[in-house]
């Protein structure tokens, strides 16, 4: 047949060229790869260029000045501020969902009757947009009737003097609620696909030499999971670093800064100052940050996808 | 040591009580949006369940009724005033639009993508996988300027069109990496028969390879419309009039104050479709989650 189409391709005087045919990977990866590159890595150099230059506020100009906004955002205490937030606040929220997920798929994990319908609605927050569980959050947290704010006060753990989103020192942790909400279930579904994926051998062994439960779990469990709970918190963890959507809706960064991550200090920049210049600078400092991080993770932790 | 019997029935109720738990903010969003607007924000007390339940805000947002006559209908004119632009239709519609455009464009692109990476072999295919992977790990916010830029001279700004390509960007290395897995469970054995009786690489992924893989494409596309129809910060950089449905919610949120009942209502409606649809793919989420890496 390919034979056929080659003769009648020859007899109208027209061969494709080797890499046009479908045997070869060029046609089938076009596509995504121009994609790829026209909106994502042309973008991505545009950016650079960008934070070379300077633009000057009043007449909106903007000139070359490679070393200009480079020496302002390592001297600029709001991005060492960012820097410290996004790493509390991802730290904070790895550790808390980590946890927190695999207690849950452990308490999840059985064949029993209604389980599977629990497994099901747990999946849910994890399809509300995250702007819209910020308001969710911010509604609940409001510091006059929100519920939750007015369930702590009512048990006295609060007081109705700081409401949570408005003061510095707790607000970030307010924001945390949300994302620890939304993303808990994210590593209970790969938690739980994990321990089903054990094998039953080892349990069956331990069983017989009286192992305790709790020894079974830390001796047996935790280390044939490690390989997928390194995945997950790389996964979620890069997720974290570029926080947006809960702290834009939720605080716009406020109270004053104490809620500002990198990516919400780029938005502030861009949308009140349109330093656009000093936005990339920033929002490439964030991916550099990342890069650095994960590939320090990769390395330590041996992850293969 | 506690009977059988006590063990499993406690592990039941905390089962419960935990999942209830995560329920509990979804439950209060959707009791607020049918709430009037005197039992949002009672400062007294938690309103619960003692409120008369009113459509005023579904009627408002998504079908653009005005507040003032809908309140002097009812007789309940507490909180009544403020501009009327809380009239949504037209963003769901957009939304719709470019959630469904976005989620075609990337399929289309990904499933043969992910065919070529699974069966052809090259030279530097790993690293073209990684730089894909790599794609997936890039922060939006390091390409929104030169984007909104790129977007003005091109005159996609503001525009379904360029929220449909940003979006299909910021989906592609997750489909093709998802797509690769499901085409990485159909035996090559199935490629080589058809090889064999002359087929083309095109024929067999067309007639034979990608009939097998429809539930991975179904599963993919559900992920990417879910993935467009909740993405923010790209819709907020990208446009001022055309708006997403996340991002038209956070604009309800004002200095002066928020409309808690349009907002509820609003963001009730826009979680209802990515229930349904999460509710369809159980089996492939953490697949999808996990960038085919991780199969249950």
């Amino acid at each position: 047949m390919s034979q056929a189409a080659a003769v009648s391709g020859a007899s109208r005087g027209f061969v494709l060229p080797r890499f046009l045919r479908s045997e070869h990977p060029f046609p089938w990866l076009f596509p995504i790869t121009a994609v790829l590159l026209v909106f994502g890595i042309y973008p991505l150099l545009y950016a650079v260029w960008l934070s070379l230059h300077k633009r000057n506020p009043v007449t909106r100009v903007s000139l070359f000045d490679p070393a200009w906004n480079w020496t302002k955002v390592f001297a600029d205490e709001r991005v060492w501020g960012a820097i410290g937030h996004t790493f509390l606040y991802t730290m904070v929220a790895l550790a808390i969902e980590l946890v927190l997920g695999l207690l849950i798929a452990l308490l999840l994990d059985s064949d029993r009757k209604g389980y599977g319908f629990l497994r099901a609605l747990m999946t849910l927050p994890l399809v509300v947009p995250p702007a819209v569980t910020g308001m969710m959050f911010l509604l609940m947290l409001d510091g006059s009737f929100g519920v939750l704010s007015r369930s702590l006060y009512a048990t006295g753990l609060w007081s109705p003097e700081h409401p949570i989103l408005a003061t510095a020192s707790s607000a970030l942790f307010g924001i945390l609620l949300a994302d620890v909400w939304q993303w808990t279930p994210f590593m209970v579904l790969i938690m739980m696909a994990g321990l089903r994926a054990l094998p039953k051998e080892p349990y069956e062994a331990a069983a017989i030499d009286g192992a305790t439960a709790v020894q079974t779990f830390f001796k047996l469990t935790l280390p044939m999971l490690s390989k997928i709970i390194a995945i997950a918190v790389l996964i979620r963890g890069v997720d974290l670093f570029r926080v947006y959507d809960y702290i834009k809706v939720m605080t716009e960064g406020g109270p004053g800064t104490a809620t500002e991550t990198l990516t919400a200090y780029a938005g502030t920049i861009y949308f009140k100052n349109a330093d656009f210049p000093y936005a990339s600078t920033i929002a490439l400092l964030t991916l550099i940050l990342v890069i650095v991080t994960s590939s320090l993770f990769i390395k330590l932790f041996k992850v293969k996808f | 040591m506690a009977s059988p019997l006590v063990k499993r029935t406690s592990r039941d109720i905390a089962a419960v009580v935990v999942v209830a738990l995560f329920m509990f903010p979804l439950f209060w969003w959707a009791l607020t949006s049918f709430k009037p607007t005197s039992a949002i924000f009672d400062k007294d007390r938690v309103v619960f369940f003692d409120f008369a339940p009113t459509l005023i805000n579904y009627a408002v947002t998504l079908l653009g009724k005005s507040r003032a006559e809908l309140a002097i209908d009812s007789g309940d004119t507490f909180g009544v005033g403020g501009v009327s632009s809380y009239d949504s239709h037209q963003t769901i519609i957009d939304s719709i639009i470019v959630a469904v455009g976005s989620t075609i464009l990337t399929i289309a692109i990904s499933i043969i993508a992910a065919y070529a990476l699974s069966r052809i072999r090259f030279r530097g295919q790993q690293a073209y996988l990684n730089w894909i992977l790599s794609q997936r790990f890039m922060p939006p916010i390091a390409i929104i300027v030169p984007v909104v830029f790129m977007f003005h001279y091109l005159g996609l700004r503001d525009t379904r069109l360029g929220l449909v390509l940003i979006d299909t960007l910021i989906n592609l290395p997750v489909a093709v990496l998802l797509m690769k897995s499901f085409f990485d469970d159909v035996p090559v054995e199935v490629d080589e028969a058809a090889m064999i009786d002359g087929a083309t690489r095109f024929q067999i992924f067309r007639k034979v390879v990608l009939p097998l893989v429809t539930g991975g494409v179904a599963a993919t596309a559900v992920l990417c419309f879910i993935f467009a129809w909740t993405e923010f910060l790209l819709s907020l950089f990208l446009t001022n009039s055309i708006r997403t449905l996340p991002v038209k919610i956070s604009t309800f949120v004002t200095s002066t104050g928020s409309e808690w009942g349009f907002i509820s209502a609003l963001g009730t409606s826009a979680v209802v479709p990515s229930f349904i649809f999460i509710l369809l793919v159980q089996k492939q989420l953490v697949r999808g989650l996990t960038l085919g890496s991780l199969k249950e």
